[in-house]
């Protein structure tokens, strides 16, 4: 049994032991950091409040939405005085030990307690009940609307995808865009619907190419930028010059296509285009923003004021909770007809599918 | 001749726990220093540990991963008895509860039964997945490794293709996530309340669990079909020689090995989720290598790795709370592993040296004495 | 090579004489007073450490092999005279005229040799070395004249390799001392050890087959150009030293070519070569003679004697007797770890030497009373086999085997041997032809349902093939035999009567170990293939399937392999017997059939048949059936029908017998790892 090279875990494993004394040296400063949270702000109860925030997969350095949370945490932690803990879920759990980590959470007095993912619907589902004094909220997923104590933080992806869908219609030259999703879930295809029917409603016969980079279970095609890369350069060789990506960490690699094709590309989650380098930051025509980090900051400030939110609460264009950035001033020729469109969307004149066509 | 050695007798029952405690003492060694080197108390640390392990719930938890990371790991060690590297007990495992969750949601029979024709379904799925990597590598010399690893890839893309609306899974409104339907309660296998003072049952299973270990001690040390795969797996030529048909042995524990990896996802799918959804837990096949690894392919060794395991798994949690990297579990697992392979190794070579020794002393204890005196005479003569 | 040639010539006479005369009296080359470095019992009292470096200078003068003829010529002449000695046998006159070109060829090598000085080249005194529990080499001496050849010779697990691993720095003795060219050294690596001339070469070579020759050689003591181009390998100087080496020593290689194009017996030369260009004085060569087929140790022989004549020592690693007589000029038998005497090939026939060697009276493979029935167990038609990759191994072949018979196989190994084996046992298809079991025609049949019909099967490499070495000795009692009582009963295994039954095998057969629960690894190789033929036995089969069954094993297991094998032959057992040792054939065998090139081309009366005719046969020189009536000794040239062959067997008298003819005292090495030894 001398054959290590072929054992993926195991050199994971390996791998991590010899990354992770580097890693530790990182995770013990923030750590450091949690225990002086400034008090300049926030008043005398907020001090006291214990924030709790499990991650998905990924967890707190994911480039994506598990950041996104983490933004949103970080910035209620500096504005609120609150006190944050972070556990992140690991590969290959079951939903027992998701239970065990809201549970543990809940047990360190944490309170609020904010899941990040729809995964955690089950095991929040059965550990929200046993602790109805503590308030509870879970991002992309709503079927715990019916619990008390739990807030279900939705958004509504389809809405601001729709826009900058048009947009890309209207900045394609040859009537050619794509779509790259990072894995092929029910998620991220309300981003693949939301933009074909934004392009579609503008250009009727428009040519939409669309690919996922991974399949579940294998969640790697949200931060594999290499695998982005090679999508998004496919699709810009096969005609496309407008490339919008829903692929968290793995976007850089859809700019670094674009860039290299002279094309365009839309970003996601964030304002994509504020933290590009200076030399991508052209293509980045536009971004699909999805404030979970305000979600995550509505959250942490309901209990704060000691009205904590529950029920179902959907982050779509009507609140802002969806938008498209204007960062990059290439996209104002566009975004006449993009706020046309919100207007009709907010008013309900428009009912964006949540669901591919294709 | 032979005299009793007291230093030899105590060296030989020492021999059966070097191993283990060579590993130990250097896991926990190596465990220590990155701690210390990231800035945590290695005190802190394990009494965070034993916290947790003292706590009801926490064992239940551990015997729950424990139990789906054993059936992986006889999975494996089924291969690896026959010196065959399965690494593809993952894909093997997520198709087999795909199908068998659907199947299982499907049809209507009485209790006992509804679970048995699942467990089935399952084991058949498993087997004919691996099957396909034993038929490649007898009749078209494809490795088992690469095959294995090509039929997880296949496997995930002809899941995703699957788990749609449109074939196997249904949607549930306000969620993201998809899965098969929920499995009837005929169909679903209930907890056992082991660890008394804990509301979290050990899933039912466990019993199977237990049941599969044993059958494969049994299998592999108590029949001629054990002996013919392991005779296959340490000498391709001597089994060929002893009249081992070599392919056929790889076809059956391809199959074997198939089968029980079918099983790694029913703990959590009959007993807890009833539902395959994309957060079904993946990569277990890959900690099934590991744990096969660390308990020697033996199945008491799989369980206590298996346990061990369940419990650095979980405790990571508490250690995250405590302000400690879940990674650091991580590497003590690695780490455990390299140990025990690297103890293994090592006091097997010791081992067999010292055997060879005695061999040779015992020859010449028991021959008559060297050269004959009258030797040189006759050379003389 | 005349002196070669005259030194086989030898060699042959008492090959061929041993099996039939009785044991002589061993003749040494001085009294036991002189001889300290001798074997003694145990019970004796210890000699000094001073006795052996005091003692009086050897008999023997220190001058290459051909002056030594000379110099001894009338011991020589007077031992011819001897009745005793075994030299002057029933010799024809083909034997004189063979002794006379001796005598001429030596008188040509006197004036090479004669200036030498007389020092000794390597001496080592009184080592000592132990292991944990096991003394490994106990008082060990032997001196090494310059420009001569040593042989070491001994048993597997006699200490061979623990004194030359001493020797070459490989680690250093309890005590004793290691004196080269006179000078007290102390040799921390192989690194000293090449610092002060001395060389090895493996039995298994060191070579990287995708580098040329010259690459190899230069390997780690590259010639580098000079100036600021030192990065670079000075690929021409290091062609003129080779160049120069090869041509100077008469080694025939061509430094360009890749060693992966090279044959054995090539490859041997490079490594030979390799320690040449490391200014290697002395050359350890460890059993060099194992991997070689006949004519390349024949080439082998006249480079040493090249080397030597050049003034080089030779320290000669083997237990193949008949080579070590016609190649050495000194012989030092070790036995048990100590050296037992050290004798000159000229005074003591192969037989005595085992003798030596084994310190009792040897075995001989000679069966005498008649067994053979008329039932048939095997029976093969047009038989041919073809290779994984498609190449046919064995063509029609055909033969049978009758209860109590037992029917040699000769060749020269890679002739098809191992697939003709393979087949009979069902492991390996047949391309052609079909296999019957006593009129059962078992073509089809699996490996399994032949062995359960009754085949018992030795297998060529007991390492790869025959044993689980990681199992316990009662898990491979089981092995070829899973499906019976008493190793399982209803598909069920019964560990506790086969425990037992190995318990007896182990006793029956001698197989040395402490318990049945000893991993079959830890025996030597002679205990293992005790255990493999005990077992095979052990079911009273009624066909054995025999590769090679004393392959690599000591003289001790050797006899006891044979005794058992007629023991069962006796008893009505046919056995297929395919083995590299034509003395074992010869003795053991009722009917003789030789393979060259995948077919059956000559059929020997084994009572009638040399060594020497059938090595004719092997190699393919001889196209006719060799069916001597008559003793070989009359009626060698006779026995083969081409006017090419009768030239090569006459020739034979020199090179046949050493080629093809281990004396059956030693059978070949192979590639076993001997535990007693290894160490």
């Amino acid at each position: 049994m001398r054959r290590f090279g072929r054992f993926g875990k195991i050199t994971g494993l390996v791998a991590a032991a010899s990354v992770v004394v580097l890693a530790l040296g990182a995770c013990g400063s923030d750590d450091g950091d949690d225990g002086t949270a400034p008090a300049a702000s926030g008043t005398a109860a907020a001090k006291s409040i214990k924030v709790g925030l499990a991650y998905d997969i990924g967890g707190r350095g994911d480039k994506s939405f598990n950041d996104s949370a983490a933004a949103g945490l970080d910035k209620a932690a500096t504005g609120l005085g609150v006190t944050k803990t972070e556990l992140e879920a690991a590969e290959g759990e079951t939903d027992a030990q998701k239970e065990e980590r809201l549970r543990q959470l809940a047990d360190a007095g944490n309170n609020p307690i904010i899941a990040v993912g729809f995964a955690y619907a089950t095991a929040l589902g059965k550990v929200a009940p046993e602790y109805p004094d503590i308030n509870f909220a879970i991002i992309d997923d709503a079927t715990l609307v019916d619990v008390p104590n739990v807030a279900s933080l939705t958004f509504a992806e389809e809405q601001g995808s729709f826009l900058v869908g048009a947009i890309a219609a209207q900045a394609t030259k040859v009537g050619n865009i794509g779509f790259v999703g990072g894995v092929n879930t029910p998620l991220i295809q309300k981003f693949q619907a939301g933009y074909e029917a934004g392009a579609k409603a503008v250009k009727p016969d428009i040519k939409i190419q669309v690919t996922y980079l991974t399949q579940p279970p294998d969640f790697t095609g949200f931060n594999d930028p290499a695998k982005g890369q090679t999508a998004a350069a496919g699709m810009y060789d096969s005609g496309a010059d407008v490339v919008y990506h829903a692929a968290g960490g793995s976007g850089g690699g859809v700019f670094t296509a674009a860039k290299s094709a002279g094309k365009l590309a839309i970003g996601v989650d964030a304002d994509q285009y504020l933290g590009a380098a200076a030399d991508v930051q052209p293509v980045i025509l536009t971004s699909m923003i999805k404030h979970v980090d305000v979600a995550v900051y509505d959250m942490v400030k309901s209990a704060v004021d000691g009205k904590p939110l529950t029920g179902a609460k959907v982050y779509d264009l009507k609140v802002g909770g969806v938008a498209f950035s204007t960062s990059n001033s290439a996209v104002s020729p566009y975004t006449a007809m993009a706020e046309d469109y919100q207007k009709k969307i907010i008013s309900g004149e428009i009912k964006v599918p949540t669901t591919p066509t294709s | 001749m032979t005299v009793p050695n007291p230093t030899r007798l105590l060296a030989s029952a020492g021999a059966a726990l070097a191993a283990p405690l060579l590993a130990l003492v250097t896991a926990v060694t190596v465990t220590v220093l990155v701690l210390v080197g990231s800035g945590s108390s290695p005190l802190d640390v394990l009494d965070t540990m034993v916290t947790y392990a003292q706590r009801p719930r926490s064992q239940a938890l551990m015997v729950n991963s424990a139990v789906t990371y054993y059936f992986s790991a006889v999975a494996v060690a089924i291969g690896f008895r026959m010196n065959l590297f399965n690494i593809g007990v993952d894909g093997q495992y997520r198709l087999a509860a795909l199908l068998a969750a659907a199947a299982a949601a499907e049809i209507s029979l009485p209790p006992v039964l509804h679970v048995t024709v699942v467990l089935l379904i399952a084991m058949g799925v498993g087997a004919s997945w691996a099957g396909l990597a034993a038929l490649l590598k007898v009749y078209r010399g494809v490795s088992e490794v690469i095959s294995t690893i090509m039929l997880n890839f296949i496997g995930t893309a002809l899941i995703a293709y699957l788990l749609t609306p449109e074939r196997l899974a249904v949607r549930t409104v306000g969620s993201n996530n998809i899965g098969t339907p929920t499995i009837p309660a005929s169909g679903q296998v209930p907890g056992i309340s082991l660890i008394p003072d804990s509301r979290l049952q050990v899933y039912g299973l466990a019993i199977l669990a237990v049941a599969v270990g044993a059958g494969y001690w049994f299998l592999l040390s108590r029949t001629r079909f054990g002996f013919d795969l392991r005779a296959a797996g340490a000498s391709e030529d001597a089994a060929k020689a002893s009249g081992v048909r070599v392919s056929r042995m790889i076809i059956i524990s391809m199959l074997l090995s198939g089968a029980v990896a079918g099983l790694v996802g029913m703990p959590q799918l009959l007993g807890a989720a009833h539902t395959f959804s994309l957060d079904f837990p993946a990569g277990l096949g890959f900690t099934g290598i590991a744990i096969a690894l660390l308990g020697r392919n033996h199945p008491v060794g799989i369980a206590i790795g298996a346990l061990l395991f369940g419990f650095l798994d979980n405790a990571a949690t508490s250690l995250e709370l405590r302000g400690v990297s879940r990674d650091i579990v991580l590497v003590t697992q690695g780490v455990i592993v390299l140990s025990v392979v690297v103890a293994y190794e090592l006091v097997r070579r010791v081992r067999t040296r010292a055997e060879q020794r005695d061999v040779a002393r015992r020859l010449a204890a028991t021959t008559p004495a060297p050269p004959a005196p009258s030797t040189p005479q006759e050379v003389g003569a | 090579m005349p002196a070669n040639h005259a030194g086989r010539g030898q060699v042959t006479d008492r090959g061929r004489l041993w099996l039939r005369r009785p044991a002589w009296p061993v003749r040494a080359e001085r009294g036991p007073a002189a001889g300290t470095s001798c074997g003694r019992g145990p019970g004796l009292p210890g000699r000094g450490a001073g006795a052996g470096t005091a003692r009086s200078p050897p008999t023997f003068p220190s001058i290459p092999r051909g002056a030594s003829r000379i110099g001894t010529e009338g011991t020589q002449a007077s031992a011819a005279d001897d009745p005793e000695t075994p030299v002057a046998g029933p010799a024809t006159g083909d034997r004189e005229a063979a002794a006379e070109t001796a005598a001429a060829a030596a008188a040509e090598t006197t004036e090479a040799a004669g200036t030498e000085s007389a020092a000794f080249a390597v001496e080592l005194r009184d080592i000592t070395k132990t292991f944990p529990g096991v003394v490994a080499n106990r008082d060990v001496s032997i001196r090494v004249r310059r420009g001569s050849v040593h042989a070491v010779v001994g048993e597997n697990g006699a200490g061979k390799s623990t004194l030359m691993k001493t020797l070459y720095g490989m680690h250093r003795p309890d005590s004793g001392t290691i004196l080269v060219d006179g000078e007290d050294v102390t040799l921390r690596s192989p690194a000293d050890a090449i610092a002060r001339g001395i060389g090895m070469v493996h039995q298994h070579f060191k070579l990287a087959e995708n580098l040329t020759v010259l690459e190899n050689v230069v390997l780690g003591a590259e010639p580098r150009k000079p100036g600021w181009r030192r990065l670079l390998l000075d690929s021409r100087q290091a062609r003129t030293r080779i160049n120069e080496i090869a041509t100077r020593y008469g080694l025939d290689i061509r430094p360009g070519a890749y060693v992966r194009d090279l044959g054995i017996g090539e490859r041997q030369r490079v490594e030979i070569l390799k320690v040449l260009y490391r200014g290697a004085r002395t050359l350890i060569l460890d059993e060099p003679t194992a991997v070689l087929v006949p004519q390349e140790v024949d080439e082998l022989f006249g480079a040493l004697r090249d080397l030597v004549n050049e003034g080089l020592s030779i320290i000669f690693i083997s237990h193949k007797l008949d080579e070590v007589l016609t190649v050495a000029d000194d012989i030092t038998v070790i036995r048990r770890g100590t050296t037992v005497g050290t004798v000159r090939p000229a005074e003591v026939t192969a037989r005595q030497l085992a003798e030596l060697m084994v310190g009792s009276e040897l075995p001989s493979p000679e069966i005498s009373e008649e067994s053979v029935t008329d039932e048939v167990a095997l029976t093969v038609e047009g038989l041919s086999v073809d290779t994984e990759d498609g190449r046919r191994a064995v063509t029609d072949v055909g033969f049978t085997v009758r209860r109590g018979e037992i029917l040699g196989i000769a060749g020269v190994e890679g002739n098809g041997q191992a697939e003709l084996i393979e087949a009979v046992m069902g492991i390996r298809p047949a391309a052609t032809g079909r296999v019957l079991l006593g009129g059962t025609d078992v073509t089809a049949w699996p490996t399994r349902r032949r062995r359960e019909a009754g085949v018992a099967y030795v297998p060529e490499d007991r390492i790869r093939s025959g044993l689980l070495f990681d199992s316990p000795l009662w898990e491979n009692r089981m092995l070829g035999h899973q499906t019976r009582p008493p190793n399982s009963r209803g598909g069920l295994l019964t560990p506790s009567a086969a425990r037992s039954d190995t318990r007896q095998i182990v006793a029956e057969y001698d197989v040395r170990t402490p318990s049945v629960a000893v991993a079959a690894g830890a025996l030597s190789g002679g205990n293992q293939q005790k255990l493999i033929v005990g077992r095979e036995m052990r079911d009273g089969p009624t066909l054995l399937v025999a590769a090679h069954p004393t392959r690599g094993v000591d003289v001790g297991a050797q006899a006891a392999i044979w005794d058992q094998l007629r023991a069962a032959r006796r008893e009505g057992l046919a056995v297929l017997l395919v083995s590299a040792d034509l003395d074992e054939l010869i003795g053991l065998s009722d009917t003789l059939r030789v393979i060259l090139r995948g077919r059956l081309v000559a059929e020997a009366d084994p009572r009638g048949v040399t060594p020497e005719d059938l090595g004719s046969a092997m190699s393919g020189m001889s196209r006719a059936p060799a069916v001597p009536s008559t003793p070989a000794v009359d009626t060698a040239p006779g026995a083969v029908t081409t006017p090419a062959a009768a030239a090569a067997a006459t020739d034979g008298a020199g090179p046949g017998a050493g080629d093809v003819g281990d004396t059956g005292d030693s059978g070949d090495t192979g590639a076993a790892a001997e535990p007693g030894e290894d160490r």
